[in-house]
Parts: C-alpha cells; sequence; structure tokens
C-alpha cells in the first residue's frame, strides 16, 4: 500500500476541456503519488477517457485548461511522442496492435534498435524475450499479433510499455476483453511492476478488480472530480464506488420479476459447428439446450468458449461451417440457413459487439432501429418514411433512449444508449427468441440496470431470453435458468437457485459435471 | 453525462422564433446535408465569379444548354458511380463499358441498318449483360471491384477497339437527338421556347408539392418541423432558381429548348434519388456500405446488393454511353477514355466517404456541376487545358480536404460553422457528450473491423 | 387550396417574364453559313482547337497561329485539348469559341469523326469552319480542308523504304522487312499505312519483300498510343521470334518516335542497322539519319500548313473568296466534298537534308548546315 508520504509523481491540476457545445471536462483535479495504482472511476460519459487523452498529449497543450505536473515539472505535451518520451505511457482499450506484424515487430515499432540504417533484428528479438518474460508470457516472439488471444495481445502492449522505459502506465479498461484468468493475470502483473516501482493509472468498469488492486480511487461524474477515496482507510467497497459514480445508492441492480415462465418452444439439439478455417477444428460440439415462454436463460462461459460461436451458428449460420443439429420451434423442426430465414422463424441476435456488428454507425436512429426488418413498414419496397419515425418515436420513449429526436446520428450515441438501440432494432423484428450476446459490455451502470429491466419487460411479454454474459454477478441476476460451455460444449445446467459464482465458474472451466 | 438522468426537453422546440441552424433545415435535417449545403455553395459562388470573369458569357443561354449538353453523360455516371461508392466499391470500367456500349449501337443502327430504338434497347442490354457479368465477380466470387472493373477496363476498350476496327462509326442523324436535341417547339410564339417553359412549370409545381408533402409527413410524425418562414424562404429560393433556369433555357436559339440530354438526366437522378432515399434496396446499400457484417446480421443479403449496384452500374454507363455518340454522332476508339475518374471525382466533391456509407445522389449531381461550371468557365477565358486540369485536380483536394478537416474538428461542417454557438439551451441538454469518453467512433475503424470478426474469435479457454 | 393559390401565382410570373420577352425570338436565330461571305472585323476572335500536344509539330503550330493571328491583327484563342477524355473537352472548347463569338474556328481534330455536332453549332452561329490537317466527317458544316496529303506521306515512306533497300543492300534480289503502324485510335495511322501498302503490296506479292513475321495487317502492326515503349517491346519479340538466324533489311514506322525505339530494339539485340523510315522530322531523328542509322524522314513544314491557314482567315475576313484551293475533288468527309488545300510532304534523307531544312534553323543545326 502506498503510503501518503510518498512523493507524488502527477499532478493535474483544473483540467478543463471543451468540445464544441459540451464541456467534457471541468476543473477536474488528479493527484497520483509514486509508485501506486490509481483507479480512475466514473460511469460512461463522465470524462475519464478524455482526462487520459489530455495527459498523454491526445489532446494537445493549448486545446484545454490547466496544468499538469509530472515528476515535479510542467509538462506540456503536444502529441503522444513528447508524453512517451517523459515516461507516460497509455494502452488504449482499442488495442494499437498491428495483427499482421509479429510481436518482436509490434513491441519495436516506432522504436526499432538500429545498426546504422538498418533494424537490429538480433538485439529486438533478444530484448523481446527479455520483456515478454518480464510480462509473463513465453509465445515465440515471431509469432504473428493476430495468432495469439487478446489476453495476450494486451501483455504484449504492456511489453511495448515497459520498453519505452515507462515510469506512469495508463490501462483505459484493461480487462473489458479478457475472461476471469487472463484479467488475474494482468492484475498479477500490475502488482508486480508496482514493486518495481512503475506507477499505474487504471480505468474501469469491473468495481470487484478495482476494489482489490487499486491503492486509490478517484471517481469522476459528468467531467468533474467527486472524490479521492484512499481504499486502505476509508473502508472502500464496491457499493461505495457506485455512490460516488452514480451520486445515490443504486438498489435494485437487477430488478425484480414474477417470471411466468411457460412451455419449452425452443430446442436444440446436437447443434456441432466447425471452425470457418480449420476443418479439424469443432468450435461447437453436439450442444443440446432449450428454452421456455417467458424465460431468461444463461449462458455462461469463458471467452473463446463458443458462447458467440453458438449463438451466431444459430442466427442464419453467421458463423463457422455448420455441421449438424436441428433446431425446433413449438414442435416443428425448423431451418435457419441464412439470416433472413433466421428473422422469419422469430429469431434475434443482439451482437457482443455493437459497433463493428450491431450498428451502422453512419445511420440515424430511425434507420438504425428499422433496418433488419424493413418490410414492416415497407409497401412494393417503398419505404414509409412517416411509419418509420413513429415506429422509432415508440421505441425511443419505451426504451428510454436519450437523444433530441431519432434523426439523430447513432455514432452521437453513448454506449448504453447505442446498446438500447440496437435491442429496439430486434425488438421492431417482434422475435419470438432474443439471443442477448454481451449486452451490457461497456456500458455504465445506469443503464445495465435500465437494460435489466428491458429484458424482463420482454420475457413477462412471452418472449424467450438467452443471454450471454461474462458477468457472473449479472448471469445470475437475471437469469431463470444457466448453461454452462466450456471448450464448445455444454457443461452443465443450473437454475438461478442452484446456482452460485463458483458452481458456475467450476463448471465453465472443467467439462466434467457436476451432480445437481 | 449519465444514461440514468430523464430526457429532458426534446419537444419544447416548437414555438423557437428566428433561429440561424433553421436554414440547415432548407436542405434536410440528415447528416450529410450540411456538405451539401457547402458544395452547392460553392457552386453558385463558381458560377457568379465566373459570370463575372466572362462578362455574362457564362449564363448565356446557349451556354447553359453546351454545359448540359457536354456534361450529361458524366453527370449521369456519377448517378451510378455514387451507388457503387456508398456500396464500399469503386467502378474502374465505366468509361470502357460505355465505349463498348456505343460502338456496339453505333455498329447495329450503321452496320445492320436498324432502327435506333431497337439500337437503343440493344444498347441497355449489353450494358446489363455486361453489368452482370462484372456484378457476378464482385458478388458471387467476391473479386475486389477495384480489380474486377480494372479488367473490365481493359477488356471493354479492346473490345471497342475490336468492334470498330479501331475507327468510327458514324450514326444516323435520327439518333443523335438524345444527345444533343431538342424539344420541338409548339403553340403560339411567345419568343420563348414554350417546351421549356412547360418543363418550368411542371418543375415549380414539384418544388412546391414536394415542400407541402415533407410539412404534412412531419406533422403526420409529430416531428419538429422549421417554422413556417423557413419553408417560405426556401420554395421562393427554389422558386426563383426554377424561374432564373426556365427563362434562361428558354431564351437560346431558335429551336433550342431545354435539352434532352438534360431531361434524360433529369428523369434519371429523380429516380434514382427515390430508390436511394425511399427503397428498401437503396436502404441496403447503404447500410452494406456503412457496416456490411452489421447489415449481414440485420439480414441483408449483400451478394445481392453487391451485384445490383454493379450490374445498375454497367447500364447506366450503357446510358452514359449512348449519350456520347448521341452527341458526338459517331463512336471513336477513344471514347469514354478517363470518364470513370470525372465520375468519381464527381462523386467525392459532392460529399461521400471512400470508404463507403456516405454519399447522396444530388450531392454527386451538384459535385459534377462544380467541374463541369469551372471546365466551361475556363475556357471560355481561353485557359489552356493544362492549366485546366491543374485546377480540377486542386479543386477536387480542396473539396474533399475541408470536409476531413471539418470533420476531425468535431464541426458538422460549414452549415456547423454558421450555426455553432446559436442553439438554444434546450437543444443542447439531452445531447449526449459525443467527444467524451470511449464512444467516439470514427468511420474508419470500420475497416479493420470488419476483418477482425467473427472468423478470429480465437477460443482461447 | 394553398397549393393553388401558389402554383397559379408561379405561373403567373413565368407568364408574365414570357410576355415580357414578346416576339423576340424569331428575331434572334440570325446567323447561318452565308454571313462569312461580307467578312467581319478587323480584331475579331479567332478560334483554334487542337488535339492533345502528343507531337511537336502540334506545340509548334499552337505557338505559330498565336503569333501570326496576333500579328495579323486579330484576337487568337488557341486551345488544346487535355490528354485525357480528349475528344470531349474539344467539343467543349469549340463551343467555348463559339460562345465566345469567334468568327473563324481552325480545327485539328482528335477524331474528325466525332466532332459534327459542333461544327454544325459553330456553322449556325456564323463561324467560318476549317479543318486543320485531319478532316471533319459527315458534316455539311465544314468550309475547308487544310493539310498535308497524308496517303502521300505513306506512298512517299513505301517508296523511300523500296529505294533504301535497293541501294543499302545492291547485291540481294529479296528482303526481309517488318511493317509499323501507328496508334489504332488515330484515324491518319490507318491512311499512313494504306499509303505505304499502297507501293509495298505489289512487292510483297511478287516476292521481293518477306514479311518474315507475316504480320501485315493494320491491327498487327499497330502501336498503341503511338508510344515509343510499345513499339520498342513488339520490335523486341519480332526479332527473338524470327531472326535469330537471318538479317532483318528494312523496317516500315510510321513516325520518327518510333523509328528511334525501333532502332534501340535493334541496336540492343545486336543486329545491323536495317533501312527505317520516319516521318515528322524531329530533330533526334534528324541528327540519327545524318549519323547515318535512320533511313528518312518526312518533312511538313508546320510553317508552311500555318501561314496558309492564316492567309484564309486574312480573305475571310476581307470577305473575299478563297484563293488557295488546289484540291476540290478528294475530300469527301462522307456528305459534302471540302474544298482543300494540300501541301506536299517532302522526303529527307542524308542527301538532301540541308537543303530540305534551309529555311528551319532548330533542324539545319541538326543536320549539321550552319
Amino acid at each position: 500500500m502506498a503510503q501518503s508520504s510518498e512523493p507524488t509523481i502527477l499532478e493535474m491540476r483544473s483540467i478543463t476541456k471543451e468540445f464544441p457545445g459540451v464541456k467534457a471536462l471541468e476543473n477536474v483535479s488528479l493527484t497520483v503519488r509514486a509508485g501506486e495504482i490509481h483507479a480512475i472511476c466514473g460511469e460512461n460519459g463522465a470524462g475519464k477517457s478524455t482526462l487520459m487523452k489530455v495527459l498523454s498529449g491526445v489532446y494537445p497543450y493549448g486545446s484545454y485548461t490547466g496544468e499538469i505536473f509530472f515528476q515535479g515539472a510542467e509538462s506540456r505535451f503536444s502529441n503522444i511522442r513528447q508524453s512517451e518520451n517523459a515516461g507516460i505511457v497509455i494502452i488504449h482499450q482499442e488495442l494499437a496492435l498491428i495483427p499482421l506484424l509479429s510481436i518482436t515487430e509490434n513491441i519495436f515499432l516506432g522504436n526499432e534498435p538500429r545498426k546504422g540504417f538498418a533494424i537490429d533484428w538480433i538485439e529486438a528479438k533478444r530484448r523481446a524475450i527479455e520483456l515478454l518474460a518480464r510480462v509473463g508470457l513465453d509465445d515465440d516472439p515471431d509469432t504473428l499479433v493476430k495468432d495469439i488471444g487478446v489476453g495476450k495481445q494486451q501483455l504484449v502492449e504492456i511489453a511495448k510499455a515497459l520498453n519505452k522505459s515507462v515510469k506512469l502506465l495508463i490501462l483505459d479498461e484493461p480487462t473489458a476483453a479478457l475472461n476471469e484468468s487472463d484479467s488475474q493475470h494482468l492484475l498479477d502483473l500490475l502488482r508486480g511492476l508496482k514493486g518495481r516501482g512503475i506507477t499505474s493509472i487504471m480505468i474501469s468498469h469491473k468495481l470487484n478488480e478495482i476494489e482489490a488492486i487499486a491503492d486509490e480511487i478517484t471517481i469522476l461524474r459528468d467531467g468533474k472530480t467527486i472524490e479521492t477515496l484512499d481504499v486502505a482507510k476509508d473502508g472502500v467497497d464496491e457499493d461505495r464506488i457506485i455512490r460516488g459514480m452514480v451520486g445515490r445508492v443504486l438498489e435494485n441492480r437487477f430488478p425484480k420479476r414474477n417470471a411466468k415462465i411457460g412451455e419449452v418452444f425452443f430446442e436444440v439439439k446436437n447443434w456441432t459447428v466447425q471452425h470457418p478455417h480449420s476443418a479439424d477444428r469443432l468450435v461447437v460440439k453436439n450442444s443440446s439446450f432449450t428454452v421456455r415462454r417467458g424465460e431468461v436463460v444463461g449462458f455462461a462461459g469463458l471467452m473463446g468458449a463458443g458462447r458467440t460461436e453458438l449463438a451466431m451458428s444459430l442466427f442464419g449460420r453467421s458463423y463457422g461451417n455448420f455441421i449438424s443439429g436441428q433446431v425446433f420451434k413449438d414442435g416443428k423442426e425448423i431451418r435457419l440457413r441464412n439470416v433472413d430465414e433466421a428473422i422469419d422463424q422469430g429469431l434475434a441476435y443482439v451482437s457482443e459487439d455493437r459497433k463493428a456488428l450491431g450498428l451502422n454507425l453512419l445511420d440515424d436512429i430511425k434507420t438504425s432501429i428499422t433496418a433488419a426488418k424493413l418490410s414492416k413498414i415497407s409497401k412494393l419496397d417503398v419505404v414509409n418514411k412517416v411509419e418509420e419515425y413513429n415506429v422509432s418515436e415508440k421505441f425511443r420513449k419505451s426504451l428510454r433512449i436519450k437523444t433530441p429526436t431519432v434523426d439523430e446520428g447513432v455514432n452521437k450515441l453513448s454506449g448504453g444508449n447505442q446498446q438500447k438501440v440496437v435491442l429496439a432494432k430486434w425488438m421492431f423484428t417482434d422475435p419470438d427468441l432474443l439471443i442477448l450476446d454481451e449486452p451490457t459490455r461497456g456500458i455504465d451502470v445506469g443503464a445495465k440496470t435500465e437494460i435489466y429491466g428491458i429484458i424482463n419487460d420482454l420475457a413477462a411479454s412471452g418472449k424467450g431470453i438467452i443471454m450471454i454474459s461474462s458477468e457472473l454477478p449479472e448471469l445470475l441476476g437475471v437469469s431463470d435458468r444457466i448453461y454452462t460451455i466450456f471448450e464448445g460444449a455444454i457443461t452443465n445446467e443450473m437454475t438461478a437457485e442452484q446456482a452460485n459464482p463458483e458452481s458456475l465458474m467450476r463448471s465453465m472451466t472443467s467439462s466434467n459435471k457436476k451432480a445437481s | 453525462m449519465s444514461d440514468t438522468t430523464p430526457t429532458t426537453g426534446t419537444e419544447s422546440v416548437e414555438k423557437a422564433p428566428f433561429r440561424f441552424r433553421d436554414l440547415g433545415k432548407m436542405f434536410g435535417g440528415s447528416q450529410s446535408s450540411g456538405r451539401q449545403f457547402g458544395i452547392l455553395g460553392a457552386l453558385v459562388v463558381i458560377i457568379v465569379l465566373f459570370e463575372i470573369l466572362t462578362k455574362g458569357k457564362t449564363l448565356d443561354p446557349n451556354n447553359l444548354i453546351n454545359i448540359v449538353n457536354g456534361n450529361a453523360y458524366v453527370l449521369i455516371l456519377a448517378v451510378g458511380m455514387v451507388m457503387v461508392i456508398v456500396a464500399g466499391h469503386i467502378d474502374l470500367s465505366v468509361g470502357s463499358v460505355a465505349a463498348f456500349v456505343g460502338i456496339v449501337v453505333a455498329q447495329s443502327m450503321y452496320v445492320w441498318h436498324w432502327p435506333w430504338p431497337l439500337a437503343m434497347v440493344l444498347g441497355l442490354v449489353v450494358g446489363a449483360i455486361v453489368g452482370a457479368w462484372q456484378g457476378w465477380w464482385v458478388a458471387y466470387v467476391g473479386v475486389p471491384a477495384f480489380i474486377v472493373t480494372l479488367a473490365g477496363m481493359l477488356f471493354f476498350r479492346g473490345a471497342n477497339q475490336f468492334v470498330g476496327n479501331s475507327t468510327s462509326i458514324p450514326v444516323p442523324r435520327e439518333f443523335t437527338f438524345i444527345g444533343g436535341g431538342f424539344l420541338p417547339d409548339f403553340g403560339p410564339d411567345f419568343g420563348f421556347s414554350n417546351p421549356t417553359l412547360i418543363l418550368g412549370l411542371l418543375a415549380a409545381v414539384a418544388v412546391i408539392w414536394q415542400e407541402r408533402r415533407l410539412r404534412s409527413n412531419q406533422r403526420k410524425m409529430g416531428a419538429v418541423s422549421a417554422p413556417v418562414w423557413v419553408s417560405v424562404v426556401k420554395v421562393v429560393v427554389l422558386l426563383l432558381v426554377v424561374i432564373g433556369a426556365t427563362y434562361l433555357f428558354a431564351s437560346g436559339r431558335v429551336g433550342t429548348s431545354y435539352p434532352i440530354a438534360g431531361i434524360i438526366l433529369a428523369v434519371l437522378v429523380l429516380g434514382y434519388s427515390f430508390l436511394t432515399n425511399n427503397t428498401t434496396i437503396g436502404r441496403h446499400i447503404y447500410a452494406v456500405g456503412g457496416n456490411w457484417r452489421a447489415a449481414e446480421l440485420s439480414g441483408v443479403n449483400i451478394r445481392r446488393v453487391n451485384f445490383f449496384v454493379m450490374a445498375n452500374m454497367s447500364v447506366i454507363a450503357a446510358v452514359a454511353g449512348m449519350l456520347w455518340i448521341a452527341r458526338s454522332v459517331a463512336s471513336g476508339p477513344g471514347d469514354g477514355v478517363g470518364w470513370e475518374l470525372d465520375a468519381i471525382a464527381a462523386v467525392f466533391i459532392g460529399g461521400a466517404a471512400v470508404s463507403g456509407g456516405i454519399g447522396t445522389i444530388v450531392g454527386s449531381i451538384i459535385g459534377g456541376l462544380v467541374i463541369a461550371v469551372l471546365n466551361n468557365g475556363l475556357q471560355l477565358l481561353s485557359v489552356g487545358a493544362d492549366r485546366v486540369q491543374m485546377i480540377k485536380g486542386l479543386v477536387l483536394l480542396v473539396a474533399v480536404g475541408i470536409d476531413v478537416y471539418s470533420k476531425r474538428q468535431g464541426k458538422p461542417s460549414i452549415i456547423g460553422l454558421l450555426t455553432r454557438g446559436r442553439r438554444t439551451g434546450v437543444d443542447e441538454t439531452p445531447v449526449p457528450a459525443a467527444p467524451v469518453g470511449t464512444q467516439t467512433p470514427t468511420p474508419s475503424q470500420g475497416g479493420a473491423q470488419e476483418t477482425a470478426r467473427p472468423q478470429d474469435l480465437t477460443p482461447e479457454g | 387550396m394553398k397549393k393553388l393559390v401558389i402554383a397559379t401565382a408561379s405561373f403567373a410570373a413565368i407568364a408574365a417574364m414570357t410576355l415580357a420577352g414578346c416576339s423576340a425570338r424569331t428575331d434572334t436565330g440570325t446567323g447561318t453559313g452565308d454571313e462569312a461571305a461580307a467578312g467581319f472585323a478587323a480584331d475579331a476572335t479567332i478560334g483554334v482547337a487542337l488535339p492533345d500536344k502528343t507531337s511537336e509539330n502540334w506545340v509548334l503550330a499552337g505557338q505559330l497561329f498565336t503569333d501570326d493571328l496576333t500579328a495579323a491583327g486579330f484576337t487568337p484563342d488557341v486551345q488544346y485539348a487535355p490528354a485525357s477524355n480528349t475528344v470531349a473537352e474539344q467539343q467543349n472548347q469549340i463551343t467555348s469559341m463559339v460562345t465566345n463569338g469567334a468568327k473563324v474556328i481552325i480545327i485539328g481534330a482528335k477524331d474528325g469523326a466525332q466532332l459534327s455536332a459542333q461544327v454544325e453549332a459553330a456553322h449556325d452561329a456564323g463561324a467560318t469552319v476549317i479543318a486543320y490537317d485531319r478532316l471533319i466527317l459527315n458534316t455539311e458544316a465544314v468550309d475547308y480542308y487544310l493539310a498535308f496529303d497524308n496517303f502521300k506521306v505513306g506512298q512517299l515512306q513505301g517508296q523511300a523504304l523500296l529505294d533504301g533497300l535497293k541501294a543499302k543492300f545492291p547485291d540481294k534480289t529479296s528482303y526481309n522487312i517488318e511493317l509499323f503502324s501507328g496508334s489504332p485510335d488515330d484515324n491518319n495511322a490507318g491512311v499512313f499505312f494504306n499509303g505505304a501498302m499502297d507501293v509495298l503490296q505489289p512487292k510483297i506479292d511478287d516476292g521481293t519483300l518477306v514479311v518474315v513475321s507475316g504480320q501485315t495487317e493494320v491491327a498487327q502492326t499497330a502501336t498503341q498510343g503511338w508510344l515509343a515503349a510499345n513499339a520498342q517491346s513488339r520490335m523486341d519479340t519480332l526479332l527473338a521470334a524470327n531472326y535469330q538466324g537471318t538479317d532483318l533489311d528494312g523496317v516500315l514506322s510510321p513516325n520518327d518516335t518510333l523509328a528511334r525505339a525501333i532502332i534501340e530494339s535493334v541496336r540492343s539485340a545486336g543486329k545491323p542497322i536495317p533501312v527505317v523510315t520516319g516521318q515528322d522530322s524531329e530533330v533526334e531523328s534528324v541528327k540519327s539519319i545524318v549519323a547515318g542509322e535512320q533511313y528518312m524522314t518526312i518533312y511538313k513544314d508546320t510553317r508552311s500548313l500555318v501561314a496558309a491557314a492564316v492567309d484564309m482567315v486574312k480573305e475571310l475576313q476581307a470577305g473575299k473568296e478563297v484563293s488557295e484551293i488546289n484540291d476540290t475533288k478528294s475530300y469527301d468527309n462522307g456528305v459534302k466534298v471540302v474544298p482543300s488545300y494540300l501541301l506536299a510532304p517532302v522526303v529527307v534523307t542524308k542527301d538532301n537534308a540541308k537543303d530540305a531544312y534551309a529555311n528551319n534553323p532548330d533542324l539545319l543545326a541538326a543536320a549539321g548546315g550552319s
């Protein structure tokens, strides 16, 4: 734990940053002591990332007001290069690695060791192995980055930072895309770096991680500093952080509902899917499950376990090569050979990757909402724009999408509101079975609760819901029944009452069925 | 800004007094309209500038007719090209396809003595076959359109010279009306071209009808519509333009009217604008260009969309080719060289994005007119072709450069500059802080993400 | 209701404008071809539309037109078409000249078959149209044609090739030759080639000349875009395929640029330089001829052609009949026989180079004269 006597390494004073029409940061101050892990919390749009961009020179000196003191001297960075030279390295949420280059090439990109005019690859590789060892990776440094998992990519980013003799490491949502064990590894690594005197600033939505690792926590809300908590002294727990973030006590993070669960109406038998590129790899193995009307069925599994692959292959074979399996709806076998058929059969799939797979970010809200079933508002292929507007207005109001008008572009919405648009888009198709893949990823606590409410309403109206999530508390809070997946196969099934995080985790990490 | 604060004041803008931003509503409320407004302003500036520099020759009726006749084929190509570019492709073959169709049509009339209507049908059929061929490679085999149409550019250039023996083939006079002809005059002599007056009247009625329909739709939607004065000003401005244009086109040399090539262009612009704005296939084109993965997961048949835009482009190229041989009274071996670049330039000046998903037909036509008027004005000033090309290159660069720059500044382009700081508070509050946090995606991210998922969902567990 | 009111109002507005301009319609269109005979202002605008600057001759012609027309008191409007989309831009340039009120428009057509509509518009507006170097086809609206005789050029090239072969290889009775023609999208390319074949074909038929590759069609011998690189690579291929064991005695080349490319190809193949024809009298080729490499070229004195054109303009301005017409039979453009003034091309070899270029200092210097 950091002592208050430790010298200050960074002080940001009265930072104010404005964008046209919006004050993103207002008078924000941040003090970070040398050798600590300092967490920054806040809802989406609270200004966390903007603050870090100011710090790292993405927003150059002069585009904001206020002062930054780093290691005692005032810093006026006008680009990232300058802040990196000073020892501040930022690792963004979207990794800045080049997939088709090797680990070594990525680590030394823009910073290549030279021998004369040529790159000294031998030296580079030697140092790469050394750096990889420091972050706990033993992969061949010649491996292409695209061939290693997201967790390892994150570590490569850190190795890259270490190569730049980093003094202050900034991590923006480092574990957002990682599974439990990778996250754990990363957090251990941060502790190790701390032991070697490297200061870290970490932005995260995962409050349990913050609680576990941070020495101090600064909370931002609506572009303002709310408070800085000393974890050891103030006795901080998750509820305390949430209170600071949302400005009130959030009760009922998982709103109660009276589930009226009906018959089994959707059944998948022996579903098997092959990896699209390697024929010898089965990503979904012989999986069978059922969904009842009005029921929320959770799918728990680590990243890469095959949850998304299962969902997408069901949804009109959008992923992989179909090998075998049957789908029954209301007792009759149905065919789902393409997305169009799947939609016609009443399936809807809300993708885990909102921006890449869920939305056309160039569209406005109304065209996004109607995109999956334009035929519903068209006659002879001509879209009725009045109806389109009215339909989307209805969704705007019922889902409380925060925007002045549905003519607004979806790229102007926050993550939570974008997710609501995606939900509206699929609710518009009037599905019987709604598959939600990580529906709350990357959105803030308040919006999450609203999404849970929408899920409950949908279930209450008799629809079947499949919910895929990496957050076990969320799964436990929302689902009626939970399947666990490990390496492409369903390993267990339990009711929400039977399940707890430990039992789920056990079934998610081994194929031995627990007797239930 | 948190998601939990309740929505405020979204309906409270109805009775606002004069607000500068309402002017923006004259050109529609969507995201790309700002850009079109800017380029339209540029067109007006260029026209006024050259009208002064050429001492009134630019808006001379006969010169206007020349501009329309001399550029109709490029503008027609731009109509098809904008759809190709919006879908995220490119078509380099249009010039060669136009030349190929041109020589086939000329051959059918001159050598085989087909009547011209039959020859035109033949031209459209040939265009459709060529388009189906290229569309099949792009959509169903998956070869990038750049490669397919580069191949088409070479192939159909050669095919033109093969069919025509590398010589020019003349076309009969009765065919030339579609490229250089005029509407026959009739009725009493007012000193003007009567058919042009009637066209002008139709256009005026259409302008008024369109605005009324817009307002009535907005009422039906319960949407925020601009104050009445905005509509009135808009209609008056548009009517003045229509009346002015009608007057000019009607007062050309005896025997002239608004050119037939211009009528063909107008029909195509109206038809395809409707297609892109109001039909499902139009929506699908934008969806595929904006994010094809998301479109696919929304049930859009991507192959069919790609096939359609590529095939349609070649049919439009066939129309352009026939217009051209009608204007030139012959089809030659050098026809269509460089046309693809003119059409592409028009589309980009008109506000389309290189990465696809953005662009409008009207914008592209305005972009094409900017080039056309510039070209014409410089020629009237006897500026050499070398310098004209240099200027055109710079105009393209500057037009797109301004757009990219204004986007990066987070300003919604020129209209945004005009209206910034004049917004009233109620409009402001509910807008989430776009630049804050991590939710500011740029369209260019799409490219990397497209390929990253889901094939690379590497299991790690 | 409201709609109706606005519609009526706008119609009234248009109608009012219509009536205001009453009776103007029948008065305007006065331009007819006959008007030219009455002459025009001494400082009138004279349009000169030239094709893209692909050869030195066009560049020179543009300069001479500007200088000579200015000297004669006219206002020249000289425009070159750009290299891309050439025909379309040339059309636009001609219509712009009409808008600018040009009284005479001299046109060096990119493609003479594709300008009839614009030329007719010019004629209707009262301008006299002179086709320069390249005939404009399929229209009544061409008044005069001024050119070197291109078929004659081809014939001279063919004859010179025969002469050169006889002179260089007095012992041989049959000669191995190859044929090159110009760009397939240039009508003149075919005219040159046909002119040459007019002389060569009988000799090929009787076995005096042997085209070893067998490539004697225009399409086979074409050089896309008149580009030296294309000619050079074709020559490389021909040599490699057909001349491993035999000698190449002569090559018909349509112009100087291609001739030098062909010579370069032969040289790099290690073969003796054959008799190569040319055209245009480019400086480098004149040097080559003097050095004994290229056999001949054709001199088409751009100065005389431009001077003849400017003389015509002067006569038109004064309202006189155009006097310098020496051919009223040969040049049928498909609709009418265009009155023509043809200048004779001159064959230049090593022997007569200094005499032929006597009035052209640049070329004279290249030919080693002073």
